[in-house]
Parts: structure tokens; C-alpha cells; sequence
């Protein structure tokens, strides 16, 4: 088997994660207009929930993942009812910035509580090889592709079935208009930025088994998923699917002809190139 | 008299959303025409067609002989279009002068001569007094002319006037049509917008021109159009036709 | 253009001797170190109001122009290029670098330019690090720019005069048509297009010149340290801070960015454990109580209460103005 379809087998593997962080920050942009760059700071504080009930009660982190993500939900509306809800209305510039503090609130609090020690769950399903055919993949990232593809599909069935997918969608087209059909945006806001949080955590657990767990692992992840967005389609959720796909697979690739040291290099090279040629995204639809 | 604008067959749509569908009409040097159509008839596209905010997908936008169709707003402002908005966008934190010395500063790099300029555009709108107010705290009325007086201040040839007089109360829409009426002294023609064709635009538009799901069903003198049937029925409805004739 | 009032200027004069006299009572270079970062700080912060208060595009990657004048210094003077003239080219190799990312990002209006600054100081973080060329890991040894042991008083004349001439940039652009542009930029991108403002452009030129001067910045403080590693040259701590210090003191106001550069490096000297400990903590809590309390900064918020003229007609906010 050739090593480029094997990287871009394990590009894939990677990507299904991506997607589900790209999709959260795609919600909350989509249905408020706020661009979270906590995102990845709210992605570490999952990966530590999952690290605490993997120490301390053994649970599996393929299965912890689930608690993690349900208590960064909870996390996610507080903050937004205590921090984000009170600057909705404000520019962007305000709220971008009230989202960096917090995010920086979050990173130095994890190394207050956990310091900056490396910890790993050293996971058997870490180092096992699956062989599919020519392909050889890890057994972990198997697993979590097959978690986060559940993930991908019931929030893509959320939005589109459900009353509150929809609704969610409404406001994404048009806020006023939306209002205006009677849904209660506010409470809708609050919900997808929960949401939103809640999904980045639940990726957080996923991520946690093959990597080194530290307070500032989560920085990264806002620039990762801030690219896949942009990548989809500001606040395209079907849009940022793809393209966290995509991201993974050119991370993959980055490391097999380059060094996974230039990984960051190359998204942000995608997103300037996504900025000047197509700013409305590659799978983005233009909008009124 | 000249042609000062010209639309020819302009199309443009927003994913299957046909917004303004092959709308042609000309307006000549010192006319006021309004464009009338129901909500979302496309009027504001319409606007931000001319103005540069949007491209048109397919005709041509011709301003004082020259195609405008790919330009930027910034460019179509230095050709001679000024533009209001449907939704008042005052510079909050500027007072009054400073917004109106903003559109003054396309002409004159100094602030002070920016200053004079604004001054005298201000008291022709009747502004004077609320000069050195912050734009935040102006009622509706004084911001509708704020932005007339922002957009005056480039001295434009063309000025586009995006639901001037909504929201207003009758006496007010009437006073504010004494002073677009006489924005042609200025050497400005005018393109304004409404939802109806009410008793301001009777009085001051020398045309309408009738919009309704973004295709042009009816022009002409204001007093023609509004008896005309498919006028009519776009307001009101196929049920009302047979009463008005 | 540049026209003070008789008691501006005395004020301005006054408070310059007093920072010239400033070290002479001060007991060890230790101390005047402290000044030197004041001095220092207060420019950058003046140099990113610019961009961030006068344009109101939000920089959270004024590390990687600092960081480039950093290693523009290091670099270009170990290839024989007399010192000074490195830090104006590593000021231009900055502006540079800022005309690739703010040609591309400020095309746009929302979010996308802040993340670009945050990206490219991360970018050029992770490619110091890993170049041979650029010392890696280990860095690169700064020349002195001034010699002796008293090189530190030298240094902290150089930010005196680097804020200075911030300063008088700042005040030169509030008081002139590239100014009202911008604030029009800040205020309203569409508003702004529509009187013929080019916005991409003069948003552009700000952040050139802001580029230009941090970098300048970044060339002091790498030769003040003697010696330069990437986490310190380009850290998102570091952009943090410039882009806090003129928030806290007042984005957009010409005194903002020297009051924020006074009191958080003197709150850092104080409460040096504190902010050792801590300090992206202390950092994240000014800016959420910034933005939810203080969004005008101190000098914003004073100038507020002392504006009498200028009291709204209306209390309430402009109708239909809270969507979009």
C-alpha cells in the first residue's frame, strides 16, 4: 500500500474528531453570531474531566468521553448565562475578546489544579494495529472515528428532525425573522452554546488517549477549528463536517512528506488561502 | 437632460432566491424617482446593487456613462452615489458635525475645512443646533437626516435614500420631503425607496418605478401608477382587481 | 496638522522631564529596568491603539511583529549589518510580513483578522523553533546596542523616545483625516465604504506603521534580555499584554495605553509572585472585567464623566440598531 493513501486513511481517522470540534464552533457561530475562541481552552478542560474519571474511577476514557461531554454542557450554559450572554449585543471585538479571557482563565485554572505535569492514560488500544485489507490503522483511532462519526450523524439527524434543530437553523437564516415565528432565540442561544462546548468537550475525551495531556494543550484546537469553519462555510454545521475531514487528512499528509511540526503551518496557510480566493468557504453557500 | 443612471436588465440572486429579477429603468440629472414595492420586493438590493455592496449577477449598471456594475461602495461614493441606510447606521461615538465632516473629508484632507463644510450642510438640513451631540441619543427624525447630511457631504451627483421617511410620523415624512425635494438646488438626482406609494412620494417624485417579487411591473408618474390593476393586485391581492375596476 | 494647545503642550513637555529625571532617583538598575519596560510597554500599547483603538480591529498577535524585531536585530547584525540599521530593517521585514496578512484578512469584516494575528504569532513561533537558522529551541545571542555597564539607562532613553514618537503618531492621526477614517472604520465598516472610504486599505496602513513600531519595540527588548529564545519573542502572553494594557487604560484614547502600560507593570513588579504564578489568570480576568464593565478603559471612561457638552439628547439607545 502506497503511504500516501495510508496517511490519508489516518487523515481521516483524525479528521472525524476535527469535524466534531469544527461543527460545535460552526453552532455557536451560526446561531450567535460569536466567533468562541475558547474553543480549544473548553476542548482541554474536556480532555482533564475524562483524565479525572479515567484516575479516579477507571472509567475508560471511550466511555468517559460521555460524562465529560454532558458536564461541559452544563459548564458551557453557565458561563455563557454568567459571561457571554451579557455581551451578545456587543461588537465583535468585544466579544472576541471576552472569549480570549476566558479561555485564558480556563488554561491557567487547569494548571493551578492539575500544574503543568504531562499525563497520558498509557491505553493498551493506543499501541494495537488493526489491518484492514492493505490498510494498517490504530485500533484508538478506529474507535473514536467510529464514536465521532455517531456524533457527526446525530447532530446532523438533531438538526435537521428535530423542532429545536430547527428552530436552531431558523436563527442561524435570520434572527429577527426567527423571532418573529414565535421561537424563543434566547433560550435557543444558550442551548447551542452549551451545545456547542459540550461536543468540543466530548472531542476532548476522544483525543485524550494517544495524546500528552497539559494545561495548554487545548490552544491549538481554536485555530484548528477556527480554520475548518471558515473552511465549511461560516457557520455551515453539514460544511464544517467536510472540512474537518479535509483538515485532518492535510495534517496527515504535512507529516508524511514534511514533519508534523509544520501542521499548524499548514492550516493556517489553508485559511489564508480559503480567505483570498473564497471567503465564503469551499462548501459554504453565499448568502443574501 | 442627461442620463444620470441607468439600469439595464439587472439580475441578481441569492442561491435559488431570485432577489431582483432583469430590472431596467433610467433616471435623468435633477430627477426624483422612487422605486415602491412591497417588503422584500427587492428594493434594498436594488440599492446595494448601485451603490457596490452587491454585484449584479448578470446586465449592466451604467452611472454618467460609465459601467458600475463590479465596483466597490467605496468607489461608487467617489464617482458621485451617496447612499442612506433602511436601517440608520449613525457613527455612534462621533457627534453630529464629526459624522457629517466624514463624508466632507472625501473633497478636503483638513479637518477644519471639513468642519465649515459639514457646518453649512448641517444648517441647511436644519440641524445646527444638535452639531456637537453625540449621535447616540438622536431621535429617529434627526438621524434620518443626519444620514442624508453624511451622504450630502461627499456632493454627490446621485444620492440613493433607502426608506427615508419609515418610521417616521406623517408631519415629520412631510418635512423631510420639503428637503429631498430640494436636493436637485445641490446637483443631486435621487433614487429613494418606500413600501408605499404615500402621500410623501405624491408629492415629490417626478416617477415611480414599481418593484414586486424583484422584477419592475409598473413605472411612471406617481398619480398614473397607483391606479394601475397590476399595482393593485401586488399590494393587495387578485381578489381586489375586480374592485378597482 | 500637529497643532497643541498651549497647555497640551506644556503638560506633554513637563511629563517628559519628569521621565528623563525619573532614573536619576531611582536606587539600582534594577529599578530602571522597570522603567524601561514601562517605557517600553506604553509604546507598544500606543502602537497597537493604533490598529486596535483607533481602527478597532482587534490584534491579538502583536508578539510576532515584536518577535521579528527581535530576531530582525539578532539576525541581520550577525550578518554584519550595522545595529541600528538592523532594527529599522527588522521594523520593515515586520511591516512586510503585516501587509501579507492584513492584504488577505482585512478584506473581510468580523473575526478573521484577529485570528490571523493570533495564528501567524503562533506561526512564526513554531518556525523559530524548529529552523536551524533561526537558533531553534536555543536562540540567538542580541547585540548591545549601547555599550557599558550603565547600557540599561541608554535603553530606557531609546523607549522613552520609541513611546514618544508613538505618541506623537497617535496624536497626529486623532487629530487628522486618517484618523476620523479610521474611528469611521471602527464605528461602521458599511457607513464608511459608503462616504468613499477605502476601508481595506487605511485598516492596512495602521497596521503597517503599528507593525513597524512594535517591531522597533521587540528590537529594544531583545537587546536589553542580550538574549532571544522563540517562546519569549513571540508568545501569545506577550500580545495579550500589549492589546490589555491600552484596553484597560482606553482603546482609542491618546493616554489610555500610557496609564495601562503604568499600572499593569507596576502591578507586576508588586505582585511579581502573584504573576509568576499566574499571570495568564490575571490577564484573562482584566480583560472579561474590561469588557463587561470598563469597555471605555480608565482614560475612556474618566473622559465620560467629564464630557459635560456632549450629554446624549436621549438616553436610550437608536432604534432598530440592536440586531445585525
Amino acid at each position: 500500500m502506497t503511504p500516501f493513501l495510508q496517511a490519508c486513511m489516518n487523515g481521516l481517522l483524525t479528521g472525524a474528531l476535527y469535524a466534531v470540534i469544527g461543527m460545535g464552533l460552526a453552532l455557536i457561530f451560526g446561531v450567535m453570531r460569536i466567533v468562541n475562541f475558547a474553543h480549544g481552552a473548553f476542548l482541554m478542560v474536556g480532555m482533564y474531566a475524562t483524565f479525572v474519571l479515567f484516575d479516579t474511577f477507571k472509567i475508560n476514557p471511550y466511555i468517559g468521553f460521555l460524562p465529560a461531554g454532558i458536564f461541559l454542557f452544563g459548564f458551557g450554559y453557565l458561563v455563557y448565562l454568567s459571561l457571554v450572554r451579557p455581551v451578545r449585543n456587543q461588537s465583535h471585538f468585544m466579544q472576541i475578546l471576552l472569549t480570549t479571557g476566558i479561555a485564558l482563565i480556563l488554561t491557567d485554572s487547569a494548571q493551578l489544579i492539575f500544574h503543568a505535569d504531562y499525563r497520558q492514560t498509557h491505553l493498551e488500544l493506543v499501541n494495537k494495529v488493526l489491518r484492514f485489507g492493505p490498510f494498517a490503522l490504530n485500533a484508538a483511532s478506529v474507535l473514536s472515528f467510529a464514536i465521532a462519526a455517531v456524533l457527526i450523524v446525530g447532530l446532523t439527524l438533531f438538526v435537521t428532525r428535530t423542532l429545536t434543530g430547527q428552530a436552531l437553523r431558523a436563527i442561524a437564516q435570520n434572527p429577527e425573522v426567527a423571532s418573529l415565528m414565535g421561537i424563543n432565540v434566547s433560550r435557543i442561544q444558550a442551548f447551542s452554546f452549551a451545545l456547542g462546548i459540550a461536543l468540543a468537550g466530548a472531542a476532548g475525551g476522544l483525543l485524550l488517549p494517544p495524546l500528552y495531556l497539559y494545561p495548554g494543550v487545548g490552544e491549538d484546537y481554536t485555530t484548528k477549528a477556527f480554520v475548518i469553519v471558515v473552511l465549511g462555510g461560516m457557520g455551515s454545521i453539514e460544511g464544517a463536517a467536510i472540512a474537518g475531514l479535509v483538515l485532518g487528512v492535510s495534517e496527515s499528509l504535512t507529516s508524511l512528506y514534511w514533519h508534523n511540526h509544520w501542521a499548524l503551518v499548514i492550516d493556517f496557510a489553508i485559511f489564508l488561502l480559503v480567505l483570498s480566493i473564497k471567503p465564503g468557504g469551499i462548501f459554504g453557500r453565499e448568502r443574501a | 437632460m442627461s442620463v444620470s443612471l441607468e439600469l439595464r436588465n439587472v439580475h441578481k440572486s441569492f442561491g435559488g432566491l431570485h432577489a431582483v429579477r432583469d430590472v431596467s429603468f433610467a433616471l435623468n440629472d435633477g430627477e426624483v424617482l422612487f422605486i415602491i414595492g412591497p417588503n422584500g420586493a427587492g428594493k434594498t438590493t436594488v440599492f446595494n446593487l448601485i451603490s457596490g455592496f452587491l454585484h449584479p449577477d448578470a446586465g449592466a449598471i451604467v452611472f454618467q456613462g460609465r459601467n458600475i456594475s463590479r465596483l466597490a461602495p467605496h468607489q461608487t461614493a467617489r464617482l458621485g452615489i451617496g447612499r442612506t441606510f433602511q436601517i440608520v447606521k449613525p457613527l455612534p461615538n462621533l457627534t453630529v458635525v464629526q459624522n457629517v465632516m466624514l463624508g466632507a473629508f472625501m473633497h478636503t484632507p483638513n479637518p477644519r475645512r471639513a468642519e465649515d463644510a459639514a457646518a453649512k450642510i448641517l444648517a441647511f438640513l436644519g440641524m445646527s443646533h444638535l452639531r456637537d451631540f453625540p449621535a447616540r441619543g438622536l431621535p429617529l427624525a434627526a438621524l434620518k437626516r443626519l444620514e442624508i447630511a453624511r451622504a450630502l457631504a461627499t456632493r454627490p451627483r446621485l444620492m440613493l435614500l433607502d426608506e427615508v421617511v419609515s418610521g417616521l410620523t406623517t408631519s415629520e415624512a412631510l418635512a423631510l420631503a420639503e428637503l429631498i425635494k430640494r436636493l436637485p438646488e445641490w446637483g443631486v438626482s435621487v433614487v429613494g425607496g418606500v413600501e408605499h406609494v404615500m402621500q410623501v412620494v405624491m408629492k415629490i417624485a417626478d416617477r415611480v418605478v414599481v418593484l414586486d417579487y424583484g422584477a419592475k411591473i409598473a413605472e411612471g408618474r406617481p398619480a398614473d401608477v397607483v391606479n394601475l390593476p397590476v399595482v393593485i393586485e401586488a399590494y393587495l391581492g387578485p381578489k381586489y382587481k375586480e374592485l378597482a375596476r | 496638522m500637529i497643532g497643541f494647545k498651549g497647555w497640551q503642550l506644556g503638560a506633554l513637555v513637563a511629563v517628559l522631564i519628569a521621565c528623563v529625571f525619573l532614573p536619576f532617583v531611582m536606587q539600582n538598575d534594577y529599578q530602571v529596568r522597570i522603567l524601561f519596560r514601562i517605557a517600553l510597554f506604553a509604546g507598544l500599547g500606543l502602537a497597537w491603539n493604533l490598529v486596535g483603538g483607533y481602527a478597532g480591529q482587534l490584534s491579538l498577535g502583536h508578539a510576532a511583529f515584536f518577535g521579528v524585531g527581535a530576531y530582525g536585530l539578532a539576525l541581520f547584525s550577525a550578518h554584519s549589518v550595522p545595529k541600528w540599521a538592523a532594527v529599522f530593517l527588522a521594523g520593515l521585514v515586520a511591516a512586510g510580513l503585516a501587509a501579507i496578512i492584513g492584504r488577505i484578512a482585512f478584506r473581510l469584516r468580523g473575526p478573521y483578522f484577529t485570528l490571523a494575528s493570533i495564528a501567524f504569532a503562533e506561526v512564526l513561533r513554531l518556525t523559530a523553533t524548529n529552523l536551524d537558522w533561526t537558533g531553534g529551541a536555543i536562540g540567538l545571542d542580541t547585540p548591545a546596542l549601547f555599550a557599558g555597564r550603565s547600557f540599561i539607562w541608554s535603553l530606557y532613553f531609546s523607549a522613552l523616545g520609541l513611546a514618544l514618537l508613538c505618541f506623537l503618531i497617535n496624536y497626529a492621526t486623532s487629530r487628522s483625516r486618517p484618523g476620523y477614517y479610521l474611528m469611521a472604520i471602527r464605528e461602521d465598516e458599511e457607513t464608511a465604504s459608503a462616504v468613499g472610504i477605502d476601508t481595506a486599505s487605511y485598516k492596512l496602513r495602521a497596521l503597517l506603521i503599528s507593525a513597524f513600531l512594535t517591531a522597533l519595540g521587540g528590537a529594544l527588548y531583545a537587546s536589553a534580555s542580550q538574549h532571544i529564545v522563540p517562546d519569549d519573542s513571540f508568545p501569545l502572553d506577550t500580545s495579550v499584554q500589549i492589546a490589555i494594557i491600552a484596553m484597560l487604560g482606553g482603546a482609542g484614547t491618546l493616554l489610555g495605553p500610557v496609564v495601562g502600560a503604568a499600572l499593569l507593570l507596576t502591578a507586576q513588579e508588586l505582585f511579581k509572585n502573584q504573576f509568576q504564578e499566574s499571570h495568564l489568570m490575571i490577564y484573562g480576568i482584566l480583560i472579561v472585567v474590561v469588557v463587561l464593565f470598563l469597555p471605555e478603559g480608565i482614560v475612556g471612561g474618566l473622559q465620560r464623566l467629564f464630557r459635560k457638552k456632549t450629554k446624549p439628547l436621549v438616553q436610550s439607545a437608536p432604534p432598530a440598531e440592536a440586531a445585525s
